[in-house]
């Protein structure tokens, strides 16, 4: 199990994230949403280790991550927002690399990694330089990396990001499959129907504050409205998109 | 002047001055400096190092003229050793600028897939891309001559003459620059032209190379001829036919007045030469911008990988492996890394090849001497401080999260798999090599000796340039832009020959003297374990540091002046 308590980020003495407590319990995928800058991004480092928290705790099992973050990072595994890889390694180069940081036996790792790539369509393409590879294929091997040493803890940023539908698909599948096997999953994305396809949990993000916390089914009940969109769009969009749009329209003089 | 100046910029295209601009500062890899770095004050600290040189130059030349006043006979030798040595380092440094700024003058993909879309015309592309060019050679040009070109006129021609050799030495540094760049130009326009681009993409990689190597040992390796009788000696014919530097000094006497009748044809060579290399720029430059921009956005961006090996070797742990494949793919597969790096190599090959020359010419088997130790002491030190400068260039910050969340160790274990990088990659491969340089040309137990010593004193170079190193090779920033590269720079080039010269006569007596040798190979051993014992120890409590994040801080950009407030 997850929990964040109180956790706060704050940059130069600006909150990024302020005050956010939720927990991610093993066998649900937990959806974590927010617009653009509210955070999610943040927290998803925070969770990774990559940047520390200003205040509160995250714990991981009941333990606090920071106690033992190497223990923790063996179980850990990330996708993060942007597909940023070692460009001048090859698909199989740089999932060797991670398989060999990550200290996994070569034999094993090796046909997993060969499984990965078969199964992701990538086999093919394995020695190909990652410069190359579209951003769907990039996606992949963030995915293979992050999935390889089968991790119980599963932090997707945007995993869907560049993916073709079928590919899309499988992972939507797979992150079901994940989670019914026990993981925890944590998933990012503002793709708010395979959000609403996906997680039996939700938490919504707005200006670095947890504005819901709950399953869909009961914020659906709740608040009365007929999807998760109406009520991401009610909880945390301040716009009048319409007139937005036509301000667009009419600045280009279209 | 500055109106004037200011008025013919304004005159000239919007588009063709911002992409000056941008071109001009994309000399330097963005990417490779620090986050913290500036790229003019990097810029300024390169011509700062050029116009040291050239103020060296400029004390040599006062010196000379503290003593008594050369006889007449002696004036020419030193005026012609003045002139080759001015006109050689001018063309190694443009040489060095050409091979850092490899295919900048080209068009690469990046250029045609942003400005394609946009109504700029190639034409434009392809001036602003020469004028930035040009704009880098001139600050070389002028930075490097910009004391001693005053300086020696006056002590070799006085007051008079200076009048006449000054512009004549302008004019020919400013003639070998646009030559030696112009030439480079013409090899990478045709190879360009002629071959399908992946070949041409992966031969560049190897000319670059090449011809940083080669443009060094010229350097290195040509003598200075001081004498009429120098250049008319037999042996120097072919050399002074086919190397430019010979060329471009005659030219300089021709434009001085002083050229003899017999050197006449060089100077004839250097015209043809400078025609010729120019046509060919112009040439394959335009034939570039008109042909290969199309082959360019034709080329798939899914280039197949090779057929060749791809079993991993092991290089100790899991780790170790890790850290060793990704430096050696890093250095080989990033042209700018493979650039820094070569310059180092380069001169541990300069000094292999004329110790292989003197090896060759030496009549009879030589004992291993002072001459022998200091070019080995040389180029380990050399190899390793290049290779860990090298250590220091970035190759994707942003790429750097994945180690992050991957550390399972330590930092001791991520600074043994470096120091295991640095043995691999250096202290190894320079053993061999003077291994094969020595064993068939000196006594073999002295050799063995020696490359004992060598080892150690690789190991004691490695500890060194692992002292306050917490961290993964490439992932960090370092040189250049937070440091400051002209100490780093000098403090090099003086202290490492001098400790090569003092330790020389230590170990020559020791490989004479079985109790020197252990006493020496003892105190060396004891020195490297100290030190690896010290940085392991440092390394254990220290923090693993990756440069992947700007500061903490939100910037404001500082477009919308603030407004009073409503009470005011």
């Amino acid at each position: 199990m997850l929990e964040l308590r109180r956790v706060s980020k704050h940059f130069s003495g600006i909150p990024a994230v302020d005050d956010v407590s939720f927990t991610a319990r093993p066998g649900e995928v937990t959806g974590y949403l927010g617009p653009n800058g509210s955070g999610k991004s943040t927290t998803m480092k925070m969770i990774t280790g990559l940047i520390e928290m200003t205040l509160g705790h995250i714990l991981f099992e009941g333990k606090p991550i920071q106690d033992d973050l190497i223990a923790y990072k063996r179980r850990m595994g990330y996708v993060p927002e942007e597909p940023y890889l070692y460009n001048h390694l090859s698909g199989a180069e740089y999932l060797t690399m991670v398989a060999q940081l990550r200290n996994l036996p070569p034999r094993q790792s090796s046909e997993c990694i060969d499984g990965l790539l078969r199964l992701l369509s990538l086999y093919d393409d394995r020695h190909a330089s990652i410069s190359g590879y579209s951003k769907g294929m990039r996606q992949k091997v963030l995915i293979a990396a992050a999935l390889m040493h089968n991790p119980q803890l599963i932090l997707l940023d945007e995993p869907f990001s560049g993916l073709d539908v079928g590919s899309a698909l499988v992972l939507r599948s797979l992150i079901q499959e994940l989670a019914a096997r026990g993981k925890v999953v944590l998933f990012s994305s503002h793709e708010l129907d395979t959000v609403e396809r996906v997680c039996s949990h939700v938490v919504i993000l707005h200006r670095g504050k947890l504005v819901a916390d709950d399953s869909i089914e009961r914020l659906r009940s709740l608040m009365a409205l007929p999807n998760l969109e109406a009520i991401f769009s009610q909880l945390a969009v301040e716009q009048d998109t319409g007139s937005m749009a036509r301000q667009i329209a009419d600045l280009i003089h279209a | 002047m500055r109106r004037f100046l200011a008025q013919l910029v304004e005159r000239l295209p919007t588009d063709f001055r911002v992409l000056y601009r941008q071109f001009l500062l994309r000399v330097v890899d963005l990417e490779a400096l620090s986050i913290h770095a500036d790229v003019i004050s990097y810029l300024g600290q390169f011509a700062g190092i050029l116009f040291m040189i050239s103020l060296l130059q400029a004390v040599g030349a006062f010196f000379s003229t503290l003593g008594p006043a050369p006889p007449p006979e002696a004036l020419v030798p030193l005026a012609w050793n003045t002139e080759q040595s001015m006109i050689s380092m001018m063309m190694l440094v443009v040489g060095l600028i050409t091979v850092v700024s490899w295919d900048s003058t080209f068009p690469d993909r990046r250029d045609i897939m942003v400005l394609s879309p946009l109504p700029v015309r190639p034409s434009t592309i392809l001036f602003a891309k020469v004028a930035a060019s040009a704009a880098i050679l001139g600050i070389a040009v002028i930075a490097l001559n910009g004391a001693s070109a005053f300086a020696w006129p006056l002590v070799l021609a006085g007051v008079p003459g200076i009048l006449r050799f000054s512009p004549a030495l302008w004019l020919t540094m400013f003639a070998a620059s646009a030559f030696l760049y112009c030439a480079v130009l013409t090899v990478q326009g045709f190879t360009a032209l002629l071959l399908p681009r992946r070949m041409f993409l992966r031969l560049s990689a190897i000319l670059q190379l090449g011809a940083f190597g080669l443009f060094l040992a010229v350097y290195f390796l040509t003598p200075n001829l001081r004498t009429l009788a120098d250049f008319d000696a037999p042996a120097n014919q072919s050399l002074i036919a086919w190397c430019p530097s010979y060329w471009f000094f005659a030219l300089f006497n021709q434009l001085n007045g002083s050229l003899p009748l017999k050197l006449e044809w060089l100077a004839v060579r250097a015209w043809i030469g400078l025609t010729v290399a120019l046509c060919g720029a112009s040439v394959s430059l335009l034939f570039c911008y008109t042909r290969t921009m199309k082959k360019t956005v034709e080329e798939p961006d899914l280039v197949p990988g090779t057929g060749g090996m791809h079993r991993t070797p092991r290089f100790g742990s899991a780790l170790q492996t890790a850290i060793v494949l990704f430096s050696f793919r890093s250095l080989t597969r990033s042209r700018q890394h493979r650039v820094i790096l070569a310059f180092f190599l380069s001169v541990v090959f300069a000094i292999a090849l004329s110790l292989l020359r003197s090896e060759l010419n030496s009549p009879a088997r030589l004992p291993v001497n002072q001459d022998f130790i200091v070019p080995n002491f040389l180029m380990m030190t050399f190899a390793i401080i290049g290779l860990r400068s090298v250590f220091s260039l970035p190759i994707s910050l942003t790429a750097n999260w994945v180690l992050r969340t991957t550390q399972l160790c330590s930092s001791d274990k991520y600074v043994a798999a470096t120091r295991r990088t640095l043995l691999v990659l250096c202290v190894l491969p320079v053993l061999v090599m003077t291994a094969l340089l020595s064993l068939s040309f000196r006594p073999w137990t002295q050799v063995a000796g020696h490359l004992a010593l060598l080892a150690i004193i690789g190991c004691i170079f490695t500890e060194i340039s692992l002292i306050g190193f917490y961290k993964v090779p490439f992932t960090c920033s370092y040189l250049p832009g937070k440091s400051n590269i002209q100490y780093a720079f000098w403090g090099v080039l003086i202290i490492l020959p001098v400790l090569a010269i003092s330790f020389a006569p230590f170990e020559q007596q020791a490989l004479n003297n079985p109790v020197r040798f252990a006493w020496l190979a003892a105190l060396l051993a004891a020195a490297t374990l100290g030190l690896w014992t010290f940085n392991r120890h440092q390394a254990k409590s220290a923090v693993l540091y990756f440069e992947e994040l700007p500061p903490e801080i939100i910037t404001t950009l500082g477009l919308i002046s603030p407004r009073p407030s409503s009470s005011e």
